[in-house]
């Protein structure tokens, strides 16, 4: 009785093992939790006979026959891009899958941007700085690293800040210094570099000054040159207005720094008052007696 | 309880109700579902150096729930051209070499698209760079012509990268990054 039942079961159970060919010898695909983009690599596969196989990454598929039992290689090409992939092998008996994580490579590459491209000189916080780390593959490299920023202009002594990134991001805020011209700005990552360039300029006018020589019946006027608070000369075209209040009224003439200085001339019409403003700034005032 | 009822029916119910309404509008979270959009919350409670504005996380919500409709779209039809409206830089060259690849192999993607949780985490200071962190739920079939070879249905994390353009944001990276947090 015994004897029989033990027939029976085994006789299932073959019926069953050659019904489902694939139950006793499934496949199965077994690749590495992680590889680092660009690294080529083996995966793992279980079977026998031929099946497809799918490469399912973030900008790249890959689709080819592999034997089944044997390593399979994946070469580092085809998995530049960082992120999730998908390992699929399908035969005709279904599908196996299996997830990758690529990582990115080392830092190799800086995108840096640097706003903005003119600044007004001894202007606290005025500069932003980012860079954003990236592989050789330009992957994010999420991985915390240090960004070196260097920084040196043609009247002042070069200086360096550093800063981590955070997800690959890395940024800074300084001020700008007291002396116009061009400030050079290189942002390093091991031996990776970018260097941005941005126009220190002179700031407001400060200690705005006119002189007046008066004649018959007008008046000439003419600055002292004009000149911010760190004494960087503003820059020619620069408008600076003068005005005339008499008893003809009031009159304004607006005109350009020439050589570092501004001319106008006034006719005049009984006593005046002359006044003097460059931007925000405002000059001194003259007060001149013409004939009415 | 007598003095908030007086209180209300003073005030009125509906200048009661504008006053919760601006009172909720000052947190910065933003949600976006239209019919036929992805469901994206964008949360900028931590973000830096410079804070959000509420126009522009409304649009930054908005067009980032049109950029992954625009990919569902584009990897289901293998239709390079649906990526110009939402993607540029890396973001849209490796879309379209996946496209381009899915094309020669016969292949094709279907995003089913359960909704993002997004946060920004980096704005800077001159508005032109905004990271965002996605925890997307989504449904992936990979089809094979007619055959299913590949079907999951998961959370992952999206690091993207999101830059102005003249009326819209685009997204610029779009990286699926490890499941511990980045």
């Amino acid at each position: 009785m015994i004897v029989a039942l033990k027939m029976i079961v085994t006789i299932r159970i073959l019926v069953v093992l050659l019904a489902f060919p694939a139950l006793g010898q499934s496949i199965a695909i077994r690749p590495p939790h992680t590889v680092i983009a660009g690294i080529s690599f083996s995966v793992t596969t279980e079977g026998s006979g031929s099946a497809t196989f799918y490469l399912l990454g973030p900008s790249h598929v890959v689709k080819k026959t592999i034997q089944l039992g044997q390593d399979l290689p994946i070469s580092g090409s085809d998995v530049a891009t960082s992120g999730l992939y998908q390992l699929v092998a399908c035969d005709s008996s279904g599908c196996s899958s299996a997830d990758l994580y690529v990582l990115p490579s080392s830092p190799e590459r800086l995108s840096f941007l640097v706003h903005p491209s003119r600044v007004p000189v001894s202007t606290a916080n005025a500069i932003n700085a980012t860079a954003v780390v990236s592989d050789r593959f330009r992957n994010t490299v999420v991985a915390p690293v240090t960004v070196m920023f260097h920084f040196s202009s043609a009247d002042a002594r070069p200086y360096s800040r550093s800063g981590p990134t955070s997800r690959g991001i890395a940024w800074l805020k300084i001020g700008s210094t007291t002396k116009q011209g061009p400030l050079q700005i290189v942002a390093a990552v091991g031996e990776t570099s970018e260097a941005r360039v941005i126009q220190q300029v002179a700031s407001e006018a400060c200690g705005l000054r006119m002189q007046a020589t008066s004649e018959a019946r007008s008046v000439r006027l003419r600055t002292d040159p004009v000149r911010d608070c760190s004494g960087n000369a503003l820059p020619d075209g620069t408008i600076v207005s003068f005005t005339k209040v008499d008893d003809a009224g009031r009159s304004t003439v607006d005109t350009p720094l020439k050589k570092g200085v501004a001319n106008a001339q006034f006719t005049l019409s009984g006593r005046a008052r002359i006044s003097v403003a460059c931007g925000v700034v405002l000059g001194n005032e003259v007060s001149i007696a013409g004939q009415p | 309880m007598k003095r908030i009822y007086h209180f209300a029916r003073c005030l009125g119910i509906p200048a009661l109700l504008c006053l919760l309404w601006v009172w909720c509008a000052d947190f910065p979270g933003f949600s976006i579902q239209a019919a036929s959009l992805p469901k994206v919350t964008l949360n900028a409670e931590s973000i830096s150096p410079r804070p959000i504005e509420q126009r522009t996380g409304e649009a930054v919500t908005r067009d980032y729930a049109h950029a992954w409709q625009d990919l569902a779209d584009a990897l289901d039809t293998n239709r390079i051209e649906l990526l110009n409206d939402c993607f540029t830089g890396e973001a849209r060259e490796r879309l379209r070499d996946r496209i381009s690849d899915q094309q020669k192999t016969g292949l094709r993607t279907r995003y089913e698209d359960h909704g993002h949780q997004v946060k920004a985490v980096f704005y800077s200071l001159d508005g032109g760079e905004m990271q965002l962190v996605d925890e997307a739920q989504i449904e992936l079939t990979v089809f094979d012509g007619q055959k299913t070879v590949y079907r999951t249905q998961s959370t992952y994390k999206y690091l993207v990268l999101m830059t102005p353009g003249a009326d819209q944001w685009y997204v610029r990276s779009l990286e699926s990054v490890a499941g511990d947090k980045p």
